[in-house]
């Protein structure tokens, strides 16, 4: 678990934003079994986390590191690390401190890329219109770009 | 998730792109007249219409348009404008023709089965062969009466009533004559289901050997079907169906009715028109022709056209080499969508 | 890969079906469209010159075909180019 070498392997910088999701969603009301059922991770690990045990100190160095990247950079890392979309959601949700609110404009043509494109999954088609949740965006803009008709604006939001 | 496109040897495309929904955009190179609607509305400019004048005259290997499977994003504007059926865009399996919220085009051609006479006109007028009509007739043999008998012994065989029977209905065993069997004929019959009771064969036979007599004008109300039922069925293919009216105009009795998608109008320029007929050809719905002079010396106008039949698809504007056609569309009739975007491409066909 | 106007001139026979065919050709020359070979400078898109056909202004061509239908020998042609 620790490394005696002092480089984590990618399971332990999992680990750590394990650790820091999980400290962050106890915070925003969660109990520790739904916390462990969103981070795929026994109750009894969320409980040691909380307490301050089985926890590498560099490990979660990385993850606070990762966590203040830009939204497409944690992201992108998130899910590489993770391969799992539901997870990389509750991490990147969680751990981030921006917050961005996402509109799409009328110029949309309803062709469905963004959905396709859009890991967070925050974006429906609704009457031929992407709909975006900004309460799920987390600002990578991926959608943005690639957007054929350029219809998708994202702002970061002051809080 | 990625978009891949493939050409088949007849031309057709398909291009798919997996994602959270499969879309799937179908085209069918048989139906298309290369008019470049779908070039012109599509978003992204994804689609050009190769030179329809070329598509539609000469043996061409290619599709008459390409999509560019880089830029095409299949948001189905290209299928819901295409007039033709030429194009379908299929979101996990069930095309936007069967989706709410999509535009759809309001057009169609239906025959009434009631008031349908079964006369076929416009299965031949139709331009794409899109109408099968069938009927059933009656037999002969009901709707004609009267009694026909040759006396084979009196009868010489000499093959005047055979020659002349207008229907075919009388048939010798011809023979050949031998020694052992001198005879020139074996047999004479009358196929009572092709005679008319017209009597030619019992006025020309030169030794009177055939008795016959019509019953139509004594006895006809009493014994046949007076105003037989002429029954069948009439079917517009809806895939080749083009809404240009021509059945509706054509039909003798107002069974069939056409509501077309576009309106507008279409402006000839007599003067620059050369007459090379490339339009004539190209035009999926008949509109144009030469006319004949009607008399030597007289000059008829250039070229003729009917827009009873024009649906200002635009394929004749495109492929005129010397600009002498001119579209204009003036409305075009689809479903309500709540799609700003959408309803701005549709609208911007319109001048 | 468009189509384009190509010319065989190794298949042509000189007739100048094509030339006198082709509605662009007959709109610009009046001799043209009178049904000869053209005698003036007339910009036109091809020509009979040296007993085979020469395609001069290509950028002329709206593809209607006409003159390939014209064509006896299937010497000039609409394909695509690579």
């Amino acid at each position: 678990m620790i490394s005696t070498h002092g480089d984590p392997m990618p399971k332990h910088i999992v680990s750590g934003l394990k650790y820091l999701a999980a400290v962050n969603l106890t915070k925003q009301g969660h109990t520790q079994k739904e916390v462990a059922k969103r981070l795929g991770i026994n109750r009894s690990t969320v409980s040691h986390y909380l307490n301050g045990r089985n926890l590498s100190m560099r490990s979660i160095e990385i993850a606070k590191v990762i966590t203040e990247l830009c939204p497409r950079d944690f992201l992108l890392l998130t899910y590489a690390l993770i391969q799992d979309i539901d997870k990389t959601k509750t991490i990147v949700k969680s751990c981030q401190k921006r917050k961005f609110k996402a509109s799409v404009k009328n110029s949309c043509i309803g062709c469905g890329i963004c959905i396709d494109s859009c890991l967070m999954k925050a974006i429906k088609l609704d009457e031929l219109k992407a709909k975006i949740d900004s309460k799920w965006c987390c600002g990578c803009l991926i959608c943005v770009e690639m957007c054929p008709t350029n219809s998708i604006e994202i702002e970061e939001v002051e809080y | 998730m990625e978009t891949t496109e493939v050409i088949e040897e007849g031309g057709n495309i398909t291009v798919e792109r997996a994602g959270e929904e499969t879309r799937k955009l179908l085209f069918n190179n048989g139906l298309c007249a290369a008019c470049g609607l779908c070039e012109e509305i599509c978003p992204v400019e994804a689609i050009e219409t190769n030179p329809t004048g070329a598509m539609i005259r000469t043996e061409q290997e290619t599709s008459k348009i390409t999509i560019d499977e880089g830029k095409c994003v299949l948001c189905g504007m290209c299928s819901s404008i295409c007039p033709f059926q030429a194009l379908d865009l299929q979101i996990d399996g069930t095309s936007i023709k069967e989706i709410p919220g999509y535009p759809q085009l309001i057009k169609s051609a239906e025959i009434d089965e009631n008031e349908c006479i079964n006369c076929k006109a416009c299965e031949t007028a139709c331009p794409q062969d899109a109408i099968t009509i069938t009927r059933e007739l009656p037999k002969r043999k009901d709707l004609v009466t009267g009694e026909i008998e040759i006396d084979k012994d009196t009868c010489i065989y000499c093959g005047i009533c055979e020659e002349m029977c207008p229907a075919d209905a009388i048939e010798i065993t011809h023979e050949e004559p031998t020694s052992i069997n001198p005879v020139i004929a074996s047999d004479i019959n009358v196929d009572e289901d092709k005679c008319v009771h017209c009597g030619i064969c019992k006025r020309v036979c030169p030794v009177d050997a055939i008795m016959q007599v019509c019953r139509i004008c004594p006895y006809g109300e009493y014994e046949i079907e007076l105003e037989p039922e002429i029954t069948g069925t009439s079917y517009i293919d809806p895939e080749l169906c083009v809404n240009c009216g021509w059945c509706q105009e054509i039909c003798p009795v107002d069974a069939a009715k056409v509501t077309k998608p576009f309106e507008g109008e279409l402006i000839l320029d007599e003067e620059k028109c050369q007459g090379c007929e490339t339009c004539v050809m190209v035009c999926p719905c008949n509109v144009l022709s030469f006319p004949k002079p009607e008399k030597v010396g007289d000059k008829p106008e250039k070229l003729h056209k009917d827009e009873t039949f024009c649906i200002y698809c635009g394929a004749c504007e495109r492929s005129c080499p010397v600009d002498a056609i001119t579209v204009k569309r003036k409305s075009i009739n689809y479903t309500p969508t709540k799609s700003k975007a959408w309803q701005n491409a549709f609208e911007s066909l319109t001048k | 890969m468009a189509i384009e106007l190509k010319a065989y001139p190794d298949l042509c026979h000189g007739c100048g079906n094509c030339v006198v065919a082709c509605p662009v050709n007959a709109l610009r020359s009046s001799e043209i469209a009178g049904g000869k070979g053209p005698t003036d400078e007339v910009e036109v898109i091809m020509v009979v010159e040296d007993g085979a056909i020469n395609i001069k202004n290509s950028d002329l061509c709206g593809k209607c075909g006409t003159c390939v239908e014209s064509c006896p020998v299937d010497a000039i042609r609409l394909e695509e180019s690579e």
